[in-house]
C-alpha cells in the first residue's frame, strides 16, 4: 500500500509521528519516492521566491525628523535671497534718515522731557485718584525729534519686507 | 558602534521616540510587504496593507511582549490585515477568475514569465485567497497546523486541506511539462 498525500504532507510539514514508517516506506517505494521527491522540489521552490522591492519608503511616516532637515528647494533659496537684499537695499535708503535724526537729538532736551513724561505721569495720577480731570492733564509732552515720518516709515518698510519673507517662508510649516 | 536591536529600538519607541519606530520599519518593510504581496499580488494594495500593518503594530505597540521576536509577529500581524482586507473584499469565485484571466500575460509580460520566480508568484496569484493564507502562513512564517488554525479561526481539518489542495495546484502548475 502506498503513502497518502495527506501523510507526504505531514512529514514534510514535521506534523507526524509516523516518521520512521515513512522513510522505511519511501526507502523501498519508488512510486512514493517519485511523488516525495516532487513535493520537496515545490517546498524547495516556494522557500527559493526572492523578495521585491518596495517602490516607496513606509518608514517616513514615522520620521518626522527626516523631513525637517530635507534638502531646501530651489524656490525656497530664491525667495531667502530676495528677501536679504530687499532688506539690505532697504537699510541701506534708511541710514542717511537715522544719521540725520541721531544729529537732531538734543540731549538735554532730552533730560527735559524725560521730567515733562514724569510730572505729566504724576498729574494723571493725582488726576485719577481725585477723578477731577483737567483738559491740561492730557496734553501730550513735545518730543525731541524732528522729521520723524521718512524714518518711520523706512524701518516700517524693513519690518513689512521681513513680515513678508518670513511669511512666504514658513507658509508650509503653516499649512501642516 | 554596534547597531541597536530590534529590542532596544522597541522599549525606546514605547516611550515615545517615533524615530526608533521608524528605524524599526525600515528593516521590516521588505518582508512585511512581501507577505502582502504574496496574499494579494498587487503591489498598490500590498504597499497600502504594509504601510496599514505598521500603522496598527504602532497602535498597539504598548501591549507587545518585548521578548517576542517582532520580524515573526509583524509578519503576522501582516497576514492578518490581508486576511481582513480580503474578507472585506470577499467576492465571488467568479469575480476571481475573472480578475485572474484580465492578468493573463501580454508579450512583454511573457518575457518576464519565463522566469522561474514569476512563474511561482503567478502559480501563487492562481490559488483561491484561502488557499493562498494558509500557504503563506505554512511555508513563510512557518507557522505549525494548529497556529494557523487558531489564528484563521478554522479547524484543523480545513488547514490541512486548504494546505494540500494548495500544493497539489501549486505542483500541476509548476510541474507541468510546459510549466
Amino acid at each position: 500500500m502506498h503513502l497518502t498525500d495527506e501523510q507526504l504532507n505531514e512529514y514534510l510539514d514535521h506534523e507526524t509521528n509516523e516518521r520512521e514508517q515513512i522513510e522505511l516506506h519511501l526507502k523501498t517505494c519508488h512510486e512514493c519516492s517519485a511523488r516525495f521527491s516532487d513535493l520537496q522540489n515545490l517546498f524547495l521552490e516556494l522557500d527559493s521566491l526572492p523578495d521585491l522591492q518596495l517602490t516607496r519608503d513606509l518608514s517616513k511616516r514615522f520620521n518626522p525628523s527626516r523631513e525637517l532637515i530635507r534638502v531646501p528647494t530651489r524656490w525656497f533659496n530664491l525667495t531667502v535671497f530676495a528677501q536679504a537684499t530687499i532688506a539690505l537695499v532697504a537699510l541701506i535708503i534708511a541710514i542717511p534718515f537715522i544719521a540725520i535724526y541721531l544729529q537732531q537729538i538734543d540731549t538735554t532736551m532730552l533730560v527735559t522731557s524725560f521730567a515733562e513724561v514724569q510730572t505729566l505721569w504724576n498729574t494723571w495720577l493725582d488726576a485719577l485718584s481725585t477723578f477731577e480731570f483737567e483738559s491740561t492733564a492730557f496734553e501730550l509732552p513735545t518730543l525731541p525729534i524732528v522729521e520723524m515720518s521718512s524714518l518711520l516709515i523706512s524701518l516700517a518698510g524693513i519690518f513689512v519686507v521681513w513680515i513678508f519673507g518670513n511669511g512666504i517662508l514658513l507658509r508650509n510649516q503653516i499649512r501642516r | 558602534m554596534n547597531a541597536p536591536t530590534d529590542r532596544d529600538l522597541i522599549l525606546r519607541a514605547k516611550r515615545g521616540e517615533s524615530e526608533a519606530y521608524g528605524e524599526i520599519v525600515t528593516r521590516h518593510q521588505t518582508s512585511v510587504f512581501n507577505v502582502c504581496y504574496r496574499i494579494l499580488h498587487n503591489r498598490n494594495d500590498a504597499e497600502d496593507l504594509a504601510q496599514e500593518t505598521f500603522m496598527r503594530a504602532y497602535d498597539k505597540l504598548e501591549t507587545f511582549d518585548i521578548e517576542r521576536e517582532f520580524g515573526a509577529w509583524i509578519r503576522r500581524v501582516a497576514a492578518n490585515v490581508c486576511f481582513n482586507f480580503l474578507e472585506s473584499q470577499k467576492t465571488s469565485l467568479a469575480l476571481d477568475e475573472e480578475r485572474d484571466q484580465d492578468k493573463s500575460p501580454s508579450p512583454s509580460q511573457q518575457v518576464e514569465v519565463k522566469e522561474r520566480s514569476e512563474q511561482i508568484r503567478q502559480a501563487l496569484a492562481s490559488l483561491p485567497s484561502n488557499y493562498r493564507l494558509v500557504v503563506e502562513m505554512r511555508h513563510y512564517q512557518e507557522m505549525s497546523y494548529d497556529e494557523i488554525a487558531h489564528e484563521l479561526k478554522i479547524p484543523l481539518s480545513d488547514v490541512k486541506s486548504h494546505l494540500f489542495r494548495a500544493r497539489k495546484i501549486l505542483a500541476e502548475k509548476l510541474h507541468a511539462p510546459n510549466g
